[in-house]
């Protein structure tokens, strides 16, 4: 196998998030910058307009996962009684608070002034933020997403939303004792939606044949837009890295050398095994071209208006892919097969994740008998490496994927 | 225990011979019948659209037609009550009514949906938050929409007058159930953690009507009894579901007495306050919001481990046995700040993880014995 063309854009995320990190770290002794923790579907703009630093506990965890600091962090919380069945970012997360360790420079998140939840993503977060107001001792904004059991978004749900968004601008506001300034705000909530636009643009590259970078990639370069999104540094970024996925389109570099089969991922990424599983696939010259979970991050809601901003953004935070029923999920997975010419789906079963796993086999279901796309599920977790067996799974995939090729054949 | 007050607690326990005996019985005179998932589904619409509700309560024992659905890690109650389902055990039911509570049941509702098949599903999207207008205006519109719903599928039209008349049966019955536990305080002795949870059954499998009047019997003959304070050391139970007949009745032959319970199927169905003024809609929707919140809900200025210790000292319970449903994430989050806060005040925990769908077992009741030891 060739030596994969490494994606030079990488080395300017590191600086950025690195940069964003030291900045928050900074902010944390400065009593004048306010810090909110905030869930990765939380309307964030709110807080850019308002001057207050975000910080991401799911962002960190998952930094801890890949950096395989993840397990004694997460056996700290379930010393104090958290299960060890719960959600392990909410583990690492908790665990990281009260052991003082963490992936900044071995350092946790810099400490909350208040806390933003939004359950668009799941219920786990809900009782996670309780957990942290708990310990921190801080305001709590909680913003309650309706999941949507229909195609359809419904308009009440929308109406509910904006009427949450607006009391947060209040809540937060209040918190920063300044006059919320409307004008940046609008300025946020278009840096914010020219990023979204970007993020989905450059997954959508993943189309062309050979793909010009693999959904492992993708897992990576996730962090601007769940952390910067509404940022000028976020457009900046995601402009560099679509004029390089341009130029390796032009140029003709794939992710892999040879790409003979193309696959979907469901669910998130497997943190402390991205290098396995994107090695295993590449013996199959199988690329792994799109995923539910990072496309969950440009998701804008259908008949969104763009003349009413706060209207839009009250849509678009109820739009996301695990914010709806299975006839959605189901439509998406279809879409997704015809968009990118996908030979099959692998499907993280996530033990972390009842929301987004529970539904699954039954999309599977769907997927091989209504479409014909075979699936492979790998039941694992996100963060939480004692359930992994390399051997298990790597044998699994093994067999996947000589089920599509005679299917191919 | 007075030969009169044991004659009539009988009727109460005919639930366990066959939970659904009642359902089944009205189905067969030509009635309609209706599951619902949680008491945040609002019976009182589908009482007044002329259906009887019956609380959906999964079985014991293996679920392997629900494990070709859901994953290892989906509580027990998720797959007992699916496992139920999908073999044909609810086909004595009309209907079958979800309301959003947490990721398990959430995904079940569609999985349902779309997997058993013979009766109708409507799914109540209740608001996670449920303090302040914001939720309130949503709920009752969600209610709205949910009783148009329901007329559509009845073909029965919901008046206001029928749906009052239906809220009132029901706050009849929120109040007995209420008066109840208040008079387990005053009198300890009046009824023990058995009785009360075949109550709590039978309240969600009989008629509100018949129930009230039986209620009501009981609690007078319960009132004339001497106060007396018991013996044995008192523990409150608490959890999410609890639908395993034999967890109490375990507790107390190990020589506990079970006083008050903190658990869904229990008290924080019941425990509310009185229902407020306004339209039938905007009643409901303020009355599901005001309740003590399931553990999956947010309701800002609530502390579940002050409402529970409170109602630890006020039963004068010793201890707490935390009867926690093996991947039920929203009470094991619940959990840790409960014994923290529990313990700081000298009350002994003890934590047992259970599976819904099992009979006790031998360990369980070990690990009680050894509880109860550690409270004399």
């Amino acid at each position: 196998m060739a030596q994969k063309v490494p994606i030079k854009t990488t080395a300017k995320m590191k600086e950025l998030m690195g940069f964003y990190y030291m900045m928050a770290k900074a902010a944390e002794s400065d009593p004048e910058q306010k810090i909110a923790w905030i869930t990765s579907g939380g309307p964030v703009e709110i807080l850019h307009a308002a001057g207050v630093i975000p910080v991401y506990p799911e962002n960190v965890a998952a930094m801890s996962g890949t950096l395989k600091i993840s397990d004694e962090i997460c056996a700290v919380a379930e010393e104090q009684g958290f299960s060890r069945d719960l959600c392990s970012y909410a583990r690492t997360d908790i665990g990281s608070v009260l052991s003082g360790k963490g992936p900044i420079m071995g350092m946790p998140s810099p400490k909350p002034d208040f806390l933003v939840c939004c359950n668009n993503i799941c219920g786990t977060v809900t009782k996670w933020y309780e957990e942290l107001q708990r310990i921190f001792n801080v305001p709590l904004i909680f913003i309650d997403a309706p999941f949507q059991y229909g195609v359809k978004d419904r308009p009440e749900a929308i109406d509910y939303m904006e009427a949450q968004l607006r009391r947060m601008i209040d809540q937060v506001s209040e918190i920063v004792g300044k006059r919320f300034d409307w004008d940046k705000f609008m300025d946020t909530l278009q840096l914010s939606d020219r990023a979204v636009k970007l993020w989905r643009e450059i997954q959508d590259l993943l189309r062309h044949r050979p793909a010009p970078m693999n959904s492992f990639d993708t897992f990576i370069h996730l962090a601007p837009i769940v952390t910067l999104r509404g940022t000028q540094g976020c457009i900046e970024y995601y402009e560099t890295l679509k004029a390089e996925m341009l130029e390796r389109i032009e140029q003709g570099i794939g992710t892999l050398e040879n790409e003979e089969y193309r696959l979907g991922w469901d669910n998130l990424a497997i943190w402390y095994k991205i290098k396995f599983l994107s090695e295993r696939f590449s013996q199959h010259n199988a690329a792994l071209v799109v995923s539910t979970y990072t496309r969950s991050f440009c998701y804008q809601a259908e008949d969104r208006d763009p003349s009413n901003p706060i209207r839009a953004m009250s849509a678009d935070y109820l739009a996301g892919y695990i914010n709806h029923g299975l006839d959605f999920r189901e439509r998406e997975l279809w879409q997704m097969v015809q968009d990118f010419s996908l030979d099959g789906i692998v499907m993280h079963s996530n033990r972390s994740c009842r929301a987004y796993s529970f539904g699954q086999y039954e999309l599977a279901r769907a997927m091989e008998e209504k479409y014909g796309v075979p699936v492979l599920l790998i039941e694992a977790d996100q963060n939480d490496t004692r359930m992994w067996s390399d051997e298990q799974v790597g044998n699994r995939i093994d067999a996947f994927m000589e089920r599509i090729s005679a299917k191919k054949r | 225990m007075s030969v009169e007050i044991s004659e009539l607690l009988k009727p109460f326990y005919q639930v366990f011979e066959d939970l659904y005996r009642f359902a089944k019985d009205a189905k067969t005179d030509g009635e309609k019948v209706a599951g619902y998932f949680c008491t945040y589904s609002p019976q009182e619409l589908l009482h007044s659209a002329g259906y009887f509700p019956v609380r959906v309560i999964g079985g014991l024992g293996a679920t392997p037609l629900a494990d070709q659905w859901l994953q290892p890690f989906a509580c027990s109650f998720a797959k007992s009550a699916l496992q139920a389902g999908l073999s044909g055990d609810f086909s004595f039911l009309d209907l079958v009514m979800f309301s959003h509570t947490c990721d398990t049941m959430q995904n079940l509702a569609e999985i349902w949906r779309r997997r058993v098949s013979g009766l109708e599903v409507v799914i109540v999207s209740t608001p996670n938050l449920t303090e302040g207008d914001i939720p309130l205006n949503y709920l009752m519109k969600e209610l709205e929409r949910v009783k148009e719903e329901l007329e559509r599928i009845s073909k029965v039209q919901i008046t206001e007058d029928r749906l009052l008349k239906s809220i009132e049966v029901y706050e009849r019955h929120r109040s007995n159930m209420k008066s109840l536990y208040a008079l387990r305080r005053k009198n300890p002795s009046a009824l023990n953690g058995e009785d009360m949870f075949a109550i709590v059954m039978s309240s969600f499998l009989m008629k509100k009507e018949a129930h009230n009047e039986m209620l009501e019997n009981l609690i007078q003959s319960l009132k004339a009894l001497p106060v007396k304070d018991v013996d044995k050391p008192k523990v409150l139970v608490g959890g999410s579901v609890c639908q395993v007949q034999g967890f109490i009745e375990a507790i107390e032959s190990a020589g506990a007495f079970v006083c008050d319970d903190d658990l869904c199927m229990g008290s924080r169905s019941y425990v509310l306050p009185p229902i407020y003024d306004g339209n039938p809609t905007e009643i409901l929707a303020r009355m599901y919001l005001s309740r003590v919140p399931c553990p999956a809900f947010h309701k800002p200025g609530h502390d579940p481990a002050s409402y529970l210790l409170d109602r630890v000292v006020s039963s004068g319970a010793k201890g707490v046995v935390f009867l926690q449903t093996k991947f039920c994430d929203p009470y094991a989050f619940n959990y840790p700040h409960l014994r923290r806060t529990l313990e700081k005040e000298g009350i002994r925990t003890l934590l047992i993880e259970v599976e819904q769908n099992q009979p006790v077992s031998e360990a369980f009741k070990t690990r009680i014995s050894a509880f109860l030891e550690t409270l004399q």
